[in-house]
């Protein structure tokens, strides 16, 4: 049988407030869910350790999240950036029934980027089950992550959808 | 001595601390700092990433204050939960001090109070940025608006996705009053490649005939008495965008004259001007009335009408949805927990089974404000029955109390029958026969004109 070796990383969920971070990691970690919104302020760390994903010298690499759900991003009060660093990799979240949090991806993503010029990206089109397939944001972000070459997801915190996915590709692109 | 006396100063304020060494091991901390760690029993030596988690990360960091290379880090408003599940804030601070063997000096100060209050403030601040920005969907993107997959609510779906793609054309929407007729619209402007220009609606019905024409075609100073400056016209305003002319059917005849001429060669004159001016519009239409009847009785232009007619979509009403009404139930549900700051969860069994046997005469402007009505008033997070104060008169009760004789019967003729006998009981008066049969004044002036005497 093989050992594995657990890797801390520091993972930020970014994006405009009321996109959904808290519950993607409320349904990520805890598998819970809160239709109610209640805003974060600063920033909560939350931990869930990833299945192994590699075997190396007869160790199984395995990531431990530790996962920071930061306070909304706003152009205008810049308290966020402190937190961002250190941060292996990032799941930038969107509100796919609002555009605006999808116009102010890049820049909150070059700020992150700037910090931690080698963190993993990966992007969460969020509240996927209050949309329909028709709806333009979502051509939206295929556009800004075919651009700068990120994956993506549709994400579900109520029903639960590729929640884990994300948070697994991550772990996978975080592979050294 | 030195521990002891900033031990005395940190407990009466009640800030844990401690040192670390150069390669970020606790050398030594105090009571309070314990409460914020996750192995409590032998901190000592140990890095303090592996005791506060909110330091992973920060190594860099703290090297660079270790080595003297950098002064603080102070990072604010950590949040934790306690063992019963209460949320408790602190800051975390990092000095360097002038001591090799303990260079850094970390304080975790609890500030549950202060962020506590500043997050009820957020939280304001928030819903109303989210009710603003749910409002500015519902104009950017009204397609998303069209909820629902019964077969009528997919294929408009399909029908405002084919239009949208269409630059420039003509679509006349029919429907009962509030089968949302101005949302369709919206959502084929805003799903098209001309989303950006603007959309320009004008109810036909709410504007003086005498107004009409020139807010519809703009006017040059001195065209009519009043007219002391030079304005232009919604027709012009929308230019590369869209025009939704709501109730086209209370058009008077002399401006369908001239919306016929405008449709023909997508050029006009404003009032008292020379100039022809040429504008790009998609043209919408919509109404709650029988043009082709209109058309019969002369109130209605033939030619307008099959310039208008290029694309004709029938919109459903609500009655028709099937479950579809809860899916707009929950909808309205969720916009008004957010505009009037409730926690209502859903609805109960027996509120759906009512909402499903209503009529909706008003359709869904009806059910929007029977959930706004409800919700305004509810204190628990589930609505019940009692709650939707749902008369009995918009209920579908034909399956127990008629029955279709044998022979079968001419719907028509018995809904002839009872429009004739409503207007007959109500002294011809259609307001009050539109009730008598839970129907709005519009739908109902739209079934008597249908079935007037030739």
């Amino acid at each position: 049988m093989n050992d594995s070796s657990i890797i801390k990383k520091k993972i930020c969920l970014l994006g405009m407030f009321g996109v959904g971070k808290t519950s993607l990691i409320g349904r990520f970690v805890y598998n819970t869910f809160e239709d109610t919104y209640l805003s974060t302020i600063g920033v909560k760390v939350s931990q869930k350790i990833m299945p192994p994903l590699k075997l190396v010298n007869n160790k199984f690499i395995q990531h431990n999240f530790l996962i920071w759900d930061i306070e909304g991003f706003r152009k205008e009060i810049d308290i966020t950036k402190k937190y961002y660093t250190g941060a292996a990799g990032a799941l930038v979240v969107v509100d796919l029934t609002r555009s605006e949090t999808i116009n102010n991806f890049e820049e909150l993503l070059n700020l992150f980027k700037e910090i931690n010029p080698n963190a993993k990206i990966v992007l969460a089109g969020n509240k996927n089950d209050l949309i329909n397939d028709k709806v333009k944001t979502l051509s939206m972000l295929d556009l800004v992550a075919k651009k700068e070459k990120y994956d993506y997801f549709l994400t579900s915190a109520k029903s639960g959808l590729n929640v884990e996915n994300a948070f697994n590709k991550l772990s996978e692109l975080l592979l050294p | 001595m030195i521990y002891s006396f900033y031990e005395n100063i940190f407990k009466y304020l009640k800030i844990g601390f401690t040192y670390l060494s150069k390669d970020l091991k606790v050398i030594y901390f105090n009571k309070e700092f314990k409460s914020y760690i996750v192995d409590i029993h032998n901190p000592i030596e140990k890095c303090i990433t592996e005791l506060i988690p909110e330091t992973v990360g920060l190594e860099d960091n703290l090297f660079e204050i270790a080595s003297g290379n950098n002064k603080s880090l102070n990072l604010k408003y950590f949040a934790r939960e306690d063992e019963n599940g209460k949320v408790f804030y602190f800051n975390l601070l990092f000095y360097a001090t002038e001591d090799p063997e303990k260079p850094i000096i970390c304080l975790i100060e609890n500030i549950t109070d202060l962020a506590t209050k500043e997050q009820k403030i957020l939280q304001q601040q928030n819903e109303i940025l989210l009710l603003e920005s749910y409002l500015l969907s519902r104009g950017e993107f009204l397609f998303a608006s069209i909820l629902g997959s019964s077969e009528p609510i997919r294929n408009i779906q399909k029908m405002v996705a084919k239009i949208s793609s269409v630059s420039f054309t003509t679509v006349l929407l029919l429907g009962e009053s509030g089968t949302g007729k101005s949302l369709v619209a919206k959502a084929i402007h805003y799903s098209s490649q001309e989303s950006k220009k603007p959309f320009v609606e004008i109810n036909c019905a709410a504007i003086p005939e005498s107004l009409l024409e020139s807010e519809l075609f703009g006017y040059e100073k001195g065209a009519f008495t009043g007219a002391v400056e030079k304005r232009r016209g919604l027709l012009e305003e929308a230019n590369g965008g869209t025009l939704f002319l709501d109730e086209i059917g209370e058009l008077p005849l002399k401006l369908q004259a001239k919306l016929l001429t405008f449709l023909e060669s997508r050029k006009f004159r404003p009032l008292g001007s020379n100039k022809v001016k040429e504008v790009k519009v998609r043209l919408i239409t919509a109404t709650n009335r029988d043009l082709n009847e209109m058309k019969k009785n002369g109130e209605f232009r033939e030619d307008l009408l099959y310039r208008l007619k290029v694309i004709t979509f029938n919109l459903p009403p609500l009655r028709e949805l099937g479950t579809d009404i809860i899916t707009f139930a929950n909808h309205f549900i969720h916009i008004y927990n957010i505009e009037f700051n409730k926690h209502v969860k859903t609805l109960s069994k027996d509120a759906e089974r009512v909402l499903l046997n209503y009529r909706w005469p008003g359709n869904v402007r009806e059910l929007s404000n029977v959930i706004e009505r409800a919700m305004i008033f509810i204190e628990s997070d589930v609505i019940n029955v009692e709650d939707l104060n749902l008369h009995s008169d918009g209920k579908n009760t034909f399956s127990s109390k008629w029955t279709v004789p044998p022979e079968g019967f001419s719907l028509d003729q018995v809904e002839r029958d009872l429009i004739f006998s409503a207007l007959e009981k109500s002294g011809g008066n259609k307001s009050h026969a539109s009730r008598l049969l839970g129907l709005s004044r519009d739908t109902f002036c739209y079934r008597l004109a249908k079935y007037k005497p030739e």
